[in-house]
């Protein structure tokens, strides 16, 4: 595989970009059985991380300039 | 007054109309709505109003290509002129003399030629815009701290795509330091490595949108080094700083959602990954298993005898053919042989000391009728390129064919370089 890079190390991007691409080769059908084998299980890492990464988003707000007025809740 | 006399229409309007034309020049400004700008027309007609009230107007089509102004509605005019009657509508409208642009509407002519400049320039060409990335990792925000934009665009961000950390320059969007302040922010936000940039700030009248209009921003927009996205709310306006943008959004909260894709298309995106994923494998395993399938099917596999019954069969014919032809051939050449030489020794004995010798050469020349003899004393044999038909003239020949040499000891595979016809 010419990617290595450790799922979990991945930008969700990236991750997505990848997966976007195994599928793809997947369903071309045109691999030999190990190589689909070995981008599947590739595959399922990277889905894992992604749910990962979707699961514990929490927004992260940093103020470079200026100061954040609060305003009553209008929401 | 002969107030006991009934006037005609015409009378009376002829009275209000040399009673309005009495007046002095008036000195108006007000807002143009309704222009009526028909190149067969000897005036425009347009209507200038305050919210309150609103007056018809004319400018003959001289005065007004003098005056360079081009009306558009909304703008503020200040206009010159007298109030007349129109007596066949029973109308007042005033009577513009001279006209130039009032107030926003400076401002606005201001806006439109620096738009024009940047357009010349190219700053909006469609191929100048950046596409969005998808899964931005850090969003930048400029906009103003405090107002409603600011929390409108946090708020959607969270809620959409909580992922992405939000840098946020929180900077005057209006008054005398905002342009400054804006640009400023852009920069800083792009340097802490923003891959994508909101700028935003709420609705405000024309004037409050003035540093969105300047073109230090449209500027600092168009060399942002990320793609920036502008959501400043204030429809049906555009400023500068949208038309250089990569993306423009009518309000902060479109802004922050065209640079977020929601959090539940994301998930809905992976699930659908995860499906075609297995998907994907199923189909190769099935396809690999289907070949295996398909190969096993074969008569070869199924019945062993099938591979190699034919060529069996086959060799057996050729055995056969063999078998027949070999003896049969052999036999006949032994035959003949064995009665040349009793015919060559009965000769010999006849002929006594020299039958030897006489042998010896009818051997030779026996010999020399083997093709094979004739070609070690220097002849050759010209076969086509197949090596199966010898060409028996030069006639059949020509330059560029491939010829076989058969000669002595072996053959040589030729190219036709010339061909001399004889006779």
């Amino acid at each position: 595989m010419e990617e290595t890079k450790a799922p979990e190390e991945m930008k969700f991007g990236e991750a997505i970009a990848e997966l976007e691409g195994i599928v793809a080769s997947l369903e071309g059908g045109q691999l030999d059985l190990e190589d689909s084998l070995a981008r599947y299980e590739r595959g399922v890492a990277l889905l894992r991380a992604c749910r990962a990464k979707l699961a514990d988003a929490q927004q992260k707000v940093t103020m470079l300039m200026g100061e954040l007025e609060e305003v009553d809740a209008e929401e | 007054m002969p107030e006991d006399r009934a006037l005609s229409v015409t009378e009376a309007m002829t009275i209000a109309r040399a009673a309005l034309e009495g007046l002095t020049l008036l000195h108006v400004i007000g807002e143009v709505s309704e222009v009526t700008d028909k190149p067969g027309y000897k005036a425009v007609y347009f209507t200038l109003g305050d919210g309150s009230s609103v007056m018809s107007c004319l400018v003959w089509r001289d005065a007004y290509s003098a005056s360079g102004v081009v009306m558009r509605p909304g703008m503020l005019l200040d206009v010159s002129g007298s109030l007349t009657v129109y007596p066949p509508k029973g109308r007042m409208q005033f009577q513009v003399r001279s006209l130039s642009p009032a107030g926003e509407g400076v401002l606005r002519m201001q806006v439109a030629a620096l738009a024009r400049a940047l357009e010349a320039e190219g700053l909006m060409r469609p191929d100048r815009k950046r596409p969005l990335p998808e899964y931005p990792e850090r969003i930048g925000l400029v906009t103003s701290p405090r107002g409603k934009a600011v929390h409108d665009v946090i708020r959607t961000l969270r809620r959409r795509y909580p992922g992405a950390e939000l840098l946020i320059a929180g900077v005057a969007v209006e008054g005398a330091d905002a342009v400054a302040a804006v640009t400023a922010g852009l920069k800083r936000v792009a340097a802490e490595g923003a891959d994508v940039v909101i700028l935003a700030r709420g609705g405000g009248s024309y004037e409050d949108l003035m540093p969105f209009n300047s073109e230090q921003v449209a500027r600092a927009v168009a060399g942002c080094p990320v793609p920036v996205v502008t959501g400043i709310g204030h429809e049906p306006d555009t400023t500068i700083a949208d038309m250089v943008a990569d993306r423009r959004a009518s309000t902060p909260t479109a802004a922050a959602e065209a640079v977020a894709s929601a959090y539940s298309e994301l998930a809905s995106h992976v699930a659908h990954l995860s499906q075609r994923l297995a998907r994907g494998l199923l189909h190769t395993t099935q396809a690999a298993a289907h070949r295996v399938a398909r190969v096993a099917e074969r008569p070869v596999y199924r019945d062993r005898t099938v591979l190699l019954g034919v060529r069996a069969q086959q060799l057996d014919a050729a055995a056969d053919v063999l078998s027949r032809a070999l003896p049969l051939r052999l036999e006949r050449d032994g035959s003949r042989l064995a009665g040349a030489l009793g015919a060559l020794l009965r000769l010999g004995s006849r002929l006594g000391e020299r039958s030897s010798d006489r042998l010896a050469s009818g051997a030779a020349r026996l010999e020399d009728l083997s093709p094979l003899a004739i070609l070690r004393r220097g002849y050759a044999v010209c076969y086509d390129a197949t090596g199966t038909r010898v060409v028996r003239s030069a006639r059949e020949l020509a330059r560029g064919d491939r010829v076989r040499v058969r000669l002595n000891e072996g053959r040589a595979d030729c190219t036709v370089d010339t061909v001399e016809s004889e006779a």
